[in-house]
């Protein structure tokens, strides 16, 4: 019995030490506590060169997990990348750039500066980086239709209605140097003005993935966001037709084989990147007869693009630049 | 041990009856500012009915009872039928098979180990002057509370064996219980089994083992997730004597698991428990030491349901002041209203108030705690004196969203002063007193600190003017200052949230008037409550009511 007294008695000292080190639930200092930035903002890899496949990255700490945002705008360009993320650390894991850009335009080599901001707090960390070499999109992933780089290819074809503007541009492009600029009033008809981009003359003549879940096609466009007077909408409609040359006799015969259309308000001002999965353009125009209903993207024979605006609500803009085929994912991912 | 109220009753005529019968009538009116300013809730209300529990026992064979309880209810303001209730408030069946083994059926009331199946007091009821204690029967009774068995529906057995070696008995108990039903295109049935064997031997070392287990019937729905939460505890006690005082030793510990089957986001948990207490007795009175550890993960449906339920609605005023903001439960409610306690098992942890208790809320089987306690009862200082003192220590094993871990005390104390012993009068005259203060601290950086005191001043006089009528009176006094961080957890209990609140109340109860003991268990008193919560920190309008209330109760 004494023994027993004696094990009763020893007991509580031995679950005292079974104390543990781990916390329940979130972690309080990251909820309430002040924000100390413990290791400042710093650039690894600055002046990389995008185009040979080098990348950048950012380091810093802090005293608690912080929404943080990286924001770095090109001087030059105008070009902006934002990166973000929620840790109480950066580093190569969540902040690696490989030069792409957020908003468009894209970046080009140049000097850009550094903003580290925070979620909820007044604190803000500025830095400069350098590009010695943008980014180079067009590659073995892609296939590009056209960057007007070259000049508009006068095989693709088209039509504006009288009044209304198609004209390759110098400056203020959206990618390089050149874009198409398409603006006009029309009071007549809808249209402004379309454009077919044969397949026979795309810059890259790589075949394209005939897997439509793989297939992106990005394009982008300079709006204006005028708002219609009359119907209180955005002005301009901007529609894409895939035409699919599915017997491959080089001609799209709208009796028995596929078109898919894509169509969306511009509504906003600059240049945007609009990107979809090839899948994702649901609106299939039958054939009378015949056509499989299926999308095939390695058929596609022409991309027609349109500008559009209700004849009553007058201007309408939307300029073109870096039409390209992405594979698995957007071109901005 | 499983105790089933029901073992208690004796066999006797072929019918008999008890029950219980209750008349109340209350008027609550606002009062204070309130009065004036609250220009929406209605100035005062009231109700009142009469209740007659009517128990039925009927014994076809010896072996053999039947017991039902038929409620009949007639609210004030009725006629002709209406607001008029008859319900069926119990049935249940025992008996004995062969002289051996009992079982009941039924409603019954199961009460297992203070870790696996146990009801356990709502908080600041300890040591409550007892003119308070009619309002407690009431709700204790109307919400089945007895002792601190839960009221469960199933069938329960037990049986014994006396054997005349080493070993002196053999006890076995076991139950089965439905704790939910069936719901349609809702969750599957939830069902309690549990067993416990005792073995007593003759040099008065008793050896226990005890199980339960609830689970959920993955095929009484179309859901593909089960939960289940088996505990198992096992208790040694030794009983003798050290210099002609006796004592008595029990060690237990157990552990838990809780899951739930087909849901991969749901985690696994074991936790595990123990506890140690020396218990002695003198002429003086009992002391008991204890030390207590509760694993963070320790999760037990049937000792960790609380009583209070803090997501019920108030009966008197819900909503007041011209914000129509919802009142919350106070000491007020906690004292007087049936309607925010809970009558079933919970199979997640519920909210509490740390305000009111934060040592703890779900009794011993409160996880993540570790300490000490010290109890002396019925501690006789002269003949007309006594006091019960208890104090409590405990830390957290696992901090709460720090590592710093919170740090809980608890004291209290109640005294009894016999003045009509001490002045030699005719008439009973008691003055009762207790304090209860409980503190909760957490160190490190301003942001994780805490500092939560909260105490309970309560107090009674009461005094026999003629044979058993008295004039009573008591108050309550309850104050709490400091902050605290309230953890939110999800669905499967792990806390993903904290909120800092800041606690600055003050609540006031005083009642007087006149009881009157036609017995023990049949009086009626009259009295005048004056109820008043004021918040300092301004998050809730200051609340202040009147109350008269009359309550005639009869235990048949």
């Amino acid at each position: 019995m004494k023994n027993l007294k004696f094990l009763l008695l020893t007991l509580p000292f031995f679950f005292t030490s079974c104390e543990k080190d781990k916390i329940e639930g979130p972690n309080l200092n990251d909820m309430y506590g002040e924000l100390t930035i413990i290791e400042s903002l710093n650039v690894i890899g600055d002046s990389a060169d995008f185009s040979v496949g080098d990348n950048m990255y950012f380091t810093a700490s802090f005293s608690k997990q912080v929404d943080w945002k990286i924001k770095i705008e090109g001087l030059n360009s105008g070009s902006v990348k934002i990166i973000s993320g929620k840790s109480n650390a950066i580093n190569q894991l969540n902040s690696t750039w490989d030069g792409g850009s957020t908003h468009l335009p894209f970046f080009i080599s140049e000097d850009c500066d550094i903003q580290l901001t925070f979620e909820m707090y007044d604190d803000t960390i500025y830095r400069q980086l350098n590009i010695q070499g943008e980014k180079e999109y067009n590659n073995e992933n892609t296939v590009l239709i056209t960057d007007f780089e070259n000049g508009f290819n006068p095989n693709f074809t088209g039509f504006f209605n009288a009044g209304c503007t198609k004209a390759l541009t110098n400056g203020g492009a959206g990618q390089g140097v050149k874009f198409l600029q398409q603006f006009g009033t029309c009071d007549w008809d809808w249209l402004i003005g379309y454009v077919d981009y044969y397949s026979t003359y795309w810059y890259d003549q790589n075949e394209l993935v005939n897997n439509p879940s793989q297939v992106y096609f990005n394009i982008m466009i300079n709006g204006d966001s005028t708002i219609s007077q009359a119907s209180n909408v955005p002005n301009s409609l901007f529609k894409l037709e895939f035409y699919e040359d599915e017997n491959g006799d080089g001609y799209y015969d709208a009796n028995t084989e596929d078109r898919y259309d894509y169509e969306f308000d511009v509504d906003w001002n600059g240049w945007r990147m609009v990107s979809f999965c090839y899948n994702d353009v649901d609106k299939l125009v039958l054939a009378t007869s015949g056509g499989n209903a299926v999308r095939n993207p390695s058929k596609i024979s022409n991309v027609r693009t349109l500008l559009l605006a209700n004849p009553a609500s007058g201007f309408a803009k939307a300029d073109v630049d870096f039409l390209i085929w992405s594979f698995g994912s957007p071109i901005l991912n | 041990m499983l105790f089933p109220i029901l073992g208690q009753s004796q066999v006797k005529s072929k019918l008999w009856y008890d029950g219980n019968a209750r008349v109340m009538y209350n008027r609550d009116a606002l009062e204070g500012t309130l009065k004036e300013t609250d220009t929406v809730s209605t100035r005062s209300n009231g109700g009142g009915f009469t209740i007659l529990d009517l128990g039925f026992h009927f014994t076809p064979v010896d072996d053999i009872e039947i017991a039902s309880e038929i409620r009949l209810k007639n609210d004030f303001g009725g006629m002709w039928g209406n607001k008029s209730v008859v319900e069926l408030r119990r049935l249940s069946a025992k008996g004995v098979v062969n002289n051996k083994i009992a079982f009941s059926v039924g409603d019954i009331y199961l009460k297992q180990t203070k870790f696996t199946l146990y009801n356990y007091e709502q908080e600041l009821s300890e040591y409550e002057p007892s003119v308070f204690r009619f309002y407690r029967d009431f709700v204790n009774y109307e919400n089945y509370y007895q002792s601190n068995y839960w009221r469960l529906q199933g069938v329960q057995t037990n049986f014994s064996y006396n054997m005349y070696n080493f070993i002196e008995q053999l006890d076995f108990d076991g139950f089965a219980a439905r704790v939910r039903g069936q719901e349609w295109m809702g969750k599957p049935e939830l069902l309690m089994i549990g067993g416990s064997a005792v073995i007593k031997s003759s040099n008065n070392l008793n050896l226990g083992s005890h199980y339960v287990n609830t689970f959920e019937i993955l095929s009484s729905s179309n859901s593909l997730v089960t939960y289940y939460n088996p505990v198992l505890n096992t208790q040694l006690s030794y009983s003798g004597t050290l210099k002609d005082k006796p004592y008595k030793v029990l060690l237990e510990g157990g552990f838990s698991k809780r899951g739930w089957d087909g849901d991969s986001l749901a985690p696994e948990i074991k936790g595990n428990f123990m506890e140690a207490s020396i218990h002695s007795k003198s002429k003086k009175g009992e002391i008991n030491l204890g030390f207590r550890y509760v694993d963070t993960d320790f999760r037990s449906t049937g000792a960790q349901t609380r009583r209070i339920n803090y997501n019920n609605s108030t009966t008197t005023y819900p909503y007041y002041s011209n914000n129509y903001t919802q009142r919350k439960v106070s000491l007020i409610d906690m004292m007087s209203d049936p309607n925010i306690y809970n009558q079933n098992l919970s199979t997640s942890l519920m909210n509490y108030n740390p305000m009111y208790s934060s040592i703890s809320p779900y009794g011993n089987a409160t996880p993540n705690r570790i300490g000490l306690t010290a109890d002396i009862d019925n501690f006789n200082l002269t003949d007309y004196l006594s006091a019960k003192v208890q104090t409590q220590y405990f830390s957290e094993i696992i901090g709460q969203g720090t590592t710093n871990k919170r740090s809980f005390n608890k004291s209290t104390l109640h005294s009894l002063l016999s003045l009509d012993k001490l002045l030699s009068l005719k008439n009973s005259f008691d003055i009762e007193g207790s304090i209860n203060i409980e503190t909760v601290k957490r160190g490190g950086d301003d942001f994780e600190k805490i500092n939560l005191n909260s105490i309970l001043y309560s107090g009674s006089i009461s005094y026999e003017l003629i044979k058993n009528l008295k004039i009573i009176a008591g108050a309550k006094m309850f104050y709490a200052e400091g902050n605290e961080f309230i953890a939110e957890r999800d669905i499967y209990d792990q806390i993903n949230d904290f909120e800092d609140i800041n606690y600055d109340s003050k609540e006031t109860i005083l009642i007087a008037g006149i009881q009157h003991h036609f017995t023990e268990d049949i009086y009626f008193t009259m009295q005048y409550n004056q109820f008043n919560v004021l918040d300092k920190t301004n998050t809730y309008d200051e609340f202040s009511l009147g109350r008269l209330i009359f309550m005639f109760n009869m235990n048949l």
